[in-house]
């Protein structure tokens, strides 16, 4: 009985145990710090979106996890283990899906899939159901004799992926996976992605895409210059910024006087007339359309159709980045 | 590990452009250059020469003459001379002396000089031999013999050889001939001496063929293992392919694979092992072909060549692995070096006709320290010492030399790789 209880005991308290810690993280190339102390938690189970403009540091910190650089101070554990080249056991239970596609033209789908698996799982026979899965995970039974030249490019990212899922990790490093693919083969990409996740896998998700990563992930982690900016579910992050929703008005008769009292509102950050609609964009408050209309019913105006657009992860994302051009 | 040697193995086998460049190209380039030395190889074969032969009064009057063009025709037996000698063994030695040499007339018999002129102007012959009053044979050529004893015909390459031979040959009888009617004239009491025609006899033996090397030169032999060496370095291929593929910081392909649970040294060590079986297999072809397709000869020693080609090709592995290993240039650059630097290195190699070869010699003999640490001339050595060398020491000493040179490329290539890190995704 004791010893169940210490057995229930330790397995507690690893699925307490975040599948990534990461800690005071700094990496530096020459003089550039590329991570400034950067803290990342990812717990077990869920999808977990890391967000940053190009140069952010978001790539040197996957790096660094996954034991692909080395960093010059801080900690870093997976599955509550340090992560060193030579952590093979921890590496086992990790897959990564790489922004370019990363397989042998020489060699089949199935050939791909059968040699990336088997990295992980040596014994053939331990390995062909998990093919099996991973080519029907992606979608790929009708082309498992096809090389990656005859593929088209959503397919060659599914294969991709194939490679990166087949030894069923624990914890999967998805780096910008939809880049260049029809809105098909996203949509299959995104659903797969949960498919996984259902199935226990932890996945981070990079990507430049806000709505996916607003679509599929728990919580998101928004870095720039290598430091952590802000992290939260994307509502809990909508709500960290000062902008408001997007108000569009349509009307044929906004007067300048109108628009000169709509942009002297308050939570008014900005508002222009077309001739035809009228488009303001709000500071976060609970009243805005109101005392909007307040204004535009004052002054007489048609009021046609009207929406109200709330903030996007999009908004966040630039307003917490800046818009300034990146490389 | 298996699976990484295995997965090389075929994506290897199924790359068409190192398929073309490790087989389809030595031997197109062998059967070019079968068909144009080939023709430079029988240059120096001696052959028959047609010649009509005047069989008039002089010629029944002169034994001596006839015996002679008899044996230059093929016809001559040791037998005539063993009576005279009465010795059995001198017999039977001399046989196998007289069976070794080359048949230089193909004689056709003519009545007349008229006859003979006949034979020559229908082209049945190429001039024709005959006996004057004192005994003396004398050649006459036609024109075109003629040219080729100048060494001016454009398509009689051999013909100044035979001539050459023949003409020489004939000249010795002459001489000894008349030698041997002073020597009579002044001494008739020495022809009934056995030693004195034995001394005669002997003269025959002045000239004796010694061969200075394993097997007989082959004039060609040197351009086919140049292109071996040429073949051999293109193999580089493979090993730059499997260290791109397995570094993080060369390729995606790297990334994946360095995130997965088997150390780089094995990854890297299944796709050297790989790339050299490859390289091995693709230049045995090679070898096979040049050798009994083009009849290069190897001196009988095939399975040191095999040998050789083990030791080449792992010598092109390592420096595709040096290579391979050089951080900040792109994979198409390194795939453009497996190229150029065959075609460079083989120029010293003497691979470029003879002005290569005589590039290369020269290089041997001024500068041997080039020529040491050109891989393309240390893989041509390997199959010319084989050939050409009794001993094996020659071709141990430059397997030597291949195995240093594939230590220093290969530690080049382990410091560099150690110091990489990935940087950029």
């Amino acid at each position: 009985m004791a010893n169940s209880n210490t057995v229930l005991g330790t397995r507690a308290q690893e699925a307490a145990t975040p599948a990534i810690s990461v800690s005071k993280l700094v990496k530096r190339y020459g003089d550039m710090v590329a991570l400034d102390h950067f803290d990342l938690e990812v717990r077990r189970g869920e999808i977990f979106g890391l967000l940053g403009p190009n140069g952010s540091g978001k790539t040197t910190a996957i790096n660094c996890i996954l034991a692909l650089l080395t960093y010059d101070s801080g900690t870093i554990r997976v599955f509550g283990e340090p992560m060193t080249p030579a952590s093979y056991a921890l590496k086992r239970r990790i897959g990564l899906v790489p922004q370019n596609v990363a397989v042998l033209n020489e060699l089949t789908v199935e050939e791909n899939i059968d040699y990336f698996c088997s990295l992980y799982v040596p014994r053939k026979a331990d390995r062909t159901p998990l093919v099996e899965e991973a080519i029907e995970f992606a979608g790929l039974g009708d082309f498992r004799r096809f090389r990656p030249g005859k593929l088209s490019g959503g397919l060659l990212r599914r294969l991709n992926i194939a490679c990166g899922i087949a030894h069923r990790p624990d914890l999967v490093f998805f780096d910008e996976p939809t880049v260049a693919v029809d809105p098909q083969s996203r949509n299959a990409i995104l659903e797969g992605i949960r498919r996984l996740n259902e199935a226990g896998a932890t996945v981070v998700y990079t990507s430049h895409y806000m709505e996916e990563v607003e679509e599929i992930c728990d919580r998101i982690l928004i870095m720039d210059h290598g430091r952590h900016l802000a992290l939260g579910t994307a509502d809990e992050l909508k709500t960290m910024i000062d902008a408001g929703e997007r108000i569009t008005v349509e009307s044929p008769d906004v007067a300048d006087e109108t628009l000169a009292a709509v942009r002297a509102l308050g939570f008014v950050v900005e508002a222009s007339y077309d001739g035809r609609e009228l488009d303001v964009r709000c500071r976060r408050g609970e009243h805005n359309l109101v005392d909007l209309l307040g204004v535009l019913r004052a002054a007489g105006v048609n009021i046609g159709h009207l929406t109200s657009r709330p903030p996007t992860l999009n908004d966040v994302f630039l307003e917490l980045t800046g818009k300034a051009l990146r490389d | 590990m298996w699976s990484t040697f295995v997965m090389t193995l075929k994506a290897n086998l199924r790359n068409r452009q190192a398929l073309f460049w490790l087989i389809v190209f030595p031997l197109a380039l062998a059967t070019l250059f079968n068909g144009m030395l080939g023709d430079l190889a029988k240059g120096y074969e001696v052959r028959a020469l047609p010649l009509a032969v005047v069989e008039d009064a002089n010629w029944d009057q002169a034994p001596g003459a006839q015996a002679f063009i008899g044996a230059m025709s093929g016809q001559a037996t040791a037998s005539g001379q063993a009576a005279e000698s009465g010795n059995a063994a001198e017999s039977e030695q001399d046989a196998t002396e007289y069976a070794t040499v080359e048949r230089l007339v193909d004689a056709t018999p003519a009545e007349s000089i008229d006859g003979a002129r006949a034979a020559l102007a229908d082209g049945s012959a190429k001039g024709y031999l005959r006996v004057d009053g004192d005994g003396r044979i004398a050649l006459a050529l036609s024109p075109s013999a003629a040219e080729a004893m100048g060494g001016i015909s454009p398509t009689d390459t051999n013909g100044a050889v035979a001539v050459a031979v023949l003409n020489s040959m004939i000249g010795l009888y002459n001489r000894t001939d008349a030698t041997v009617r002073d020597l009579l004239a002044a001494h008739p009491e020495a022809a009934s001496s056995q030693a004195f025609w034995s001394s005669v006899g002997n003269t025959a033996g002045a000239a004796r063929e010694v061969s200075l090397t394993n097997v007989k030169p082959d004039m060609t032999a040197r351009y086919f293992y140049a292109l071996l060496g040429m073949a051999c370095l293109m193999a580089m291929g493979y090993a730059i392919s499997a260290v791109t593929y397995a570094q993080a910081n060369l390729s995606p392909l790297g990334i994946r694979r360095t995130v997965a649970p088997l150390g780089r040294g094995r990854q890297l060590l299944a796709g050297f092992l790989a790339g050299w079986l490859c390289s091995g297999v693709s230049l045995t072809i090679a070898l096979a072909y040049i050798r009994y397709v083009c009849d290069v000869p190897l001196g009988g020693r095939e399975p040191a060549a095999v040998a050789a080609v083990a030791v080449a090709s792992f010598m092109a592995c390592a420096l595709g692995t040096m290579i391979g290993a050089i951080p900040r240039l792109r994979h198409s650059v390194k795939v453009g070096l497996t190229s150029a630097i065959p075609c460079a290195l083989s120029l010293f190699s003497g691979l470029y006709g003879q002005f290569a070869m005589d590039l290369s010699d020269w290089i041997a003999r001024h500068a041997p320290v080039l020529a040491l640490i050109n891989p393309a001339q240390q893989v041509t050595n390997l199959f010319y010492d084989i050939l050409y060398y009794d001993s094996y020491r020659p071709f141990i000493g430059t397997c030597g030399v291949l195995l240093a040179m594939s230590a220093v490329f290969l530690a080049a290539g382990a410091a560099m790789l150690k110091e990489q890190r990935y940087e950029h995704l």
